[in-house]
């Protein structure tokens, strides 16, 4: 009989060390006025930051669960740790950092990234920063990249800050908004001025080693006029049987005929639910760019979204989406062209194996005033077995005739003409399903730095064996 | 209220496309076409009417339905091995809630879907068809065609649903909608529903203006643009008008449209 061919499950042990924490560090479990007010008392918030922390509470208090997609019922939010005190302030000299903590980011290639090729890093542990760099010459150009607490602290940022923190994601935007406003901890505020390129990528990597906690850091980014910006954003977890929580929030701001371009590796471990925000407003001749990689997690309810709030302002979303065994994840984007002649367009691929659930799910909103806008839509989903599940759930909505939209989706298997085709090209069975599932992702990993898509080939780790069922 | 055209699974509530409300008094009514056999059905809707179908096996039928009116329809169809279900739906005018589900639990069942609406001022049309694919080698063609004037507000939700089993099953779906006034809206949520490799599934959705090179075209011969709109509209409807195969009915059609004898 023959073997039918595999295509791996992600690998997932390189991401799953580990080490002990003080539990004396954690805050009591559960989200209550108490714990709320005892973050905000740990990281000295400025009073309005408290009132606010207060006021998402309440609205976490009146708003009701997600009933539109992934169960969630497994997240028991009375066990989620929301803070845990760090060992150590944040540093900008790596030497300084705690040892354990040093050794979990050099294990994940932060540090040789750093080195090589990025203008600057930011390392979360569990629910601060432990480690800020910028290099010299990108801050002499204006360049800000920090913690958010920090620039909330610092009287040049505060009043900026506090002007756009949450303005993007509201707490009444759903209930685990309003959770992050409640609380919120670390994360980064990056602010590129007017007319400065940054050609090299600062990155944030977001690692949470505690069990049964959760990771609400806030990344704030301000991209003046004319100027671009590359950022990337990664995160992983070490797997654990009790759920874990991921509730982040990202808002970027992209100005006049500037440039954001905003890159995810998501790798948490399979026993965590993302339930991230991310959205950008885009001014006049603007563009936003995502591109994003999911891999990991138990359910994930992500949805970056794009406001094209000035003429000719653009989106486009790029990404992937690789479901396996004991993943639901449910991923798209979200666009809404409010003003005139503004442009998106959705490219998208998801695989499913393994009894893993992969659902596409998008909005495209053209309003009344988006006269000359056009959007396309493409997602394309592949099914490696019959026990697991993808769906497609786009919708259109268009208030104005003077549009043009298109949408076009696929499902399906690979193809055993393009199998054939290759095989008589000379390559083997294995090497030619191999090659088509490769290309099926090339979408994203095109986009990508060289060195985060050869980590995005090892997250997909395909291996293939045997002969065609 | 009633909740109808539930969207067989639910996606972001702001959009408002998960379901509709609506106060219904249906009549109920059955059609069952015998195994091996072949009808047509020639339906002309104004009232409430919620009907179900069975298609034998080898069976055939090509359902012909047209709304004009305030209507709430509900059309749940089963379609037998080796049976075909032909639907064709055309909306003109009024304010439509329209769910369809076919199951096409038969070995090598089929259906194809024809839906055609021409909506203007006030008029509002739902409708909600969902393609169930049980058997294998099953498959589903849907196309809908239409055109929104003045302030129509048109939902069309179209899914595809693989269940698992459905292996060597196609199903196709492709909406394709012109705008011809700024106050118009239309939302349109294409599905599909996979729990099975051994499928192929595609859906697609165009939805905008006549496109401006058709336009530049007939101008340059002469014809004035008013004109062209309904040159081109009218083209659409009729070609699904003309599938019905019926000239009384093609007749009460151009009747119910202003078309007039000419247009035959």
């Amino acid at each position: 009989m023959k073997e039918k061919t595999l295509v791996a499950d992600i690998d997932r042990a390189f991401y799953d060390f580990r080490y002990d924490e003080d539990e004396k560090n954690f805050l009591e479990s559960g989200i209550t006025p108490e714990i709320i007010r005892e973050i905000s008392a740990e990281k000295g918030d400025p009073e309005w930051m408290t009132e606010f922390r207060l006021h998402s509470l309440d609205v976490y208090n009146r708003l009701k669960m997600p009933q539109w997609g992934p169960d969630i019922s497994g997240l028991d939010m009375d066990r989620i740790v929301a803070y845990i005190r760090p060992q150590k302030r944040m540093q900008s000299d790596w030497n300084s950092v705690p040892d354990d903590i040093k050794e979990t980011f050099e294990k994940l290639g932060i540090p040789q990234a750093e080195r090589e090729s990025l203008a600057g890093v930011g390392a979360q542990y569990d629910s601060e920063l432990v480690y800020h760099n910028v290099r010299r010459e990108v801050a002499e150009s204006g360049v800000v990249y920090t913690d958010l607490e920090s620039a909330m602290h610092d009287e040049r940022y505060a009043e900026l800050i506090r002007s756009h923190f949450m303005k993007l994601v509201p707490p009444t935007d759903h209930k685990f908004a309003a959770l992050h406003g409640a609380v919120w901890s670390g994360g980064s505020f990056v602010y590129v001025p007017a007319g400065v390129h940054l050609e090299i990528p600062l990155q944030s990597y977001f690692r949470l080693n505690a069990k049964g906690a959760g990771q609400f850091e806030h990344t704030l980014i301000i991209v003046e006029e004319n100027a671009y910006l590359h950022f990337i954003e990664g995160c992983s977890a070490p797997k654990y049987y009790e759920a874990s929580l991921h509730a982040g929030c990202v808002e970027l701001y992209v100005g006049k005929n500037a440039t954001l371009r905003y890159s995810t590796i998501e790798n948490w471990s399979k026993n965590m639910y993302n339930l991230n925000t991310k959205r950008a407003a885009v001014e006049e001749g603007g563009k936003v760019e995502w591109v994003s990689g999911s891999f990991g997690s138990h359910v994930s309810y992500l949805y970056p979204m794009s406001i094209l709030n000035g003429r000719g302002a653009r989106a486009e979303f790029t990404g992937i989406t690789f479901a396996g065994e004991g993943q639901n994840l449910d991923t798209g984007a979200k666009i809404v062209h409010n003003a005139p002649e503004t442009s998106s367009y959705m490219n998208t691929r998801s695989i499913s194996k393994s009894g893993g659930i992969s659902t596409f799910r998008s909005s495209v909103v053209i309003s009344e005033n988006a006269v000359g806008s056009k959007s396309a839509v493409s997602c394309e989903s592949l099914m490696l077995d019959s026990v697991s599940r993808s769906d497609t759930i786009p919708s259109m909505v268009i208030k104005t005739d003077k549009a043009d939209v298109g949408h076009e989706a696929r499902i399906g298997r690979i193809s055993d003409e393009a199998v054939f085709y290759l095989m008589s090209r000379g390559l083997d069975e294995n090497s030619a399903k191999a090659l088509i599932v490769s290309g099926f992702a090339e979408n994203v990993s095109k986009e990508l730095p060289l060195e985060y898509a050869a980590e995005m080939n090892n997250l997909i780790n395909i291996e293939m064996k045997g002969s065609i069922g | 209220m009633s909740k109808l055209n539930i969207l067989p699974l639910p996606t972001f509530n702001r959009l408002g496309v998960n379901f509709t409300e609506r106060d219904t008094a249906f009549e109920t009514e059955t059609i069952s076409v015998p195994e091996g056999s072949e009808r047509q059905i020639i339906q002309f809707r104004e009232t409430d009417c919620e009907t179900s179908v069975t298609v034998g096996k080898g069976a055939r039928l090509n359902l012909v339905q047209v709304f004009t009116g305030r209507c709430a329809s509900v059309l749940k169809t089963t379609v037998a091995d080796n049976a075909q279900f032909g639907l064709i739906q055309l909306y003109l005018g009024g304010d439509n809630v329209s769910e369809i589900i076919t199951e096409l639990s038969g070995y090598r069942s089929g259906f194809t879907a024809e839906i055609g609406y021409d909506l203007g001022y006030g008029d509002v049309l739902d409708l909600n068809l969902v393609a169930d694919h049980y058997g294998r080698r099953s498959t589903s063609e849907i196309t809908a065609d239409g055109i929104l004037r003045a302030n129509a507000q048109k939902t069309f939700k179209g899914t595809i649903d693989f269940k698992n089993g459905s292996s060597g099953a196609k199903g196709s779906e492709k909406e394709d909608v012109i705008l011809l006034n700024e106050s118009v809206v239309n939302r349109t949520v294409p599905v599909i529903l996979c729990a099975e490799e051994d499928v192929e599934g595609s859906h697609g959705a165009t939805i905008g203006r006549i496109d401006e090179q058709h336009i530049y075209y007939m101008r340059s011969r002469g014809i004035p643009e008013e004109q062209i709109y309904e040159m081109i509209t009218r083209a659409r409807l009729e070609r699904i008008i003309k599938k019905t195969g019926d000239k009384d009915t093609q007749k009460r059609i151009y009747s119910i449209l202003g078309w007039g004898d000419d247009d035959e």
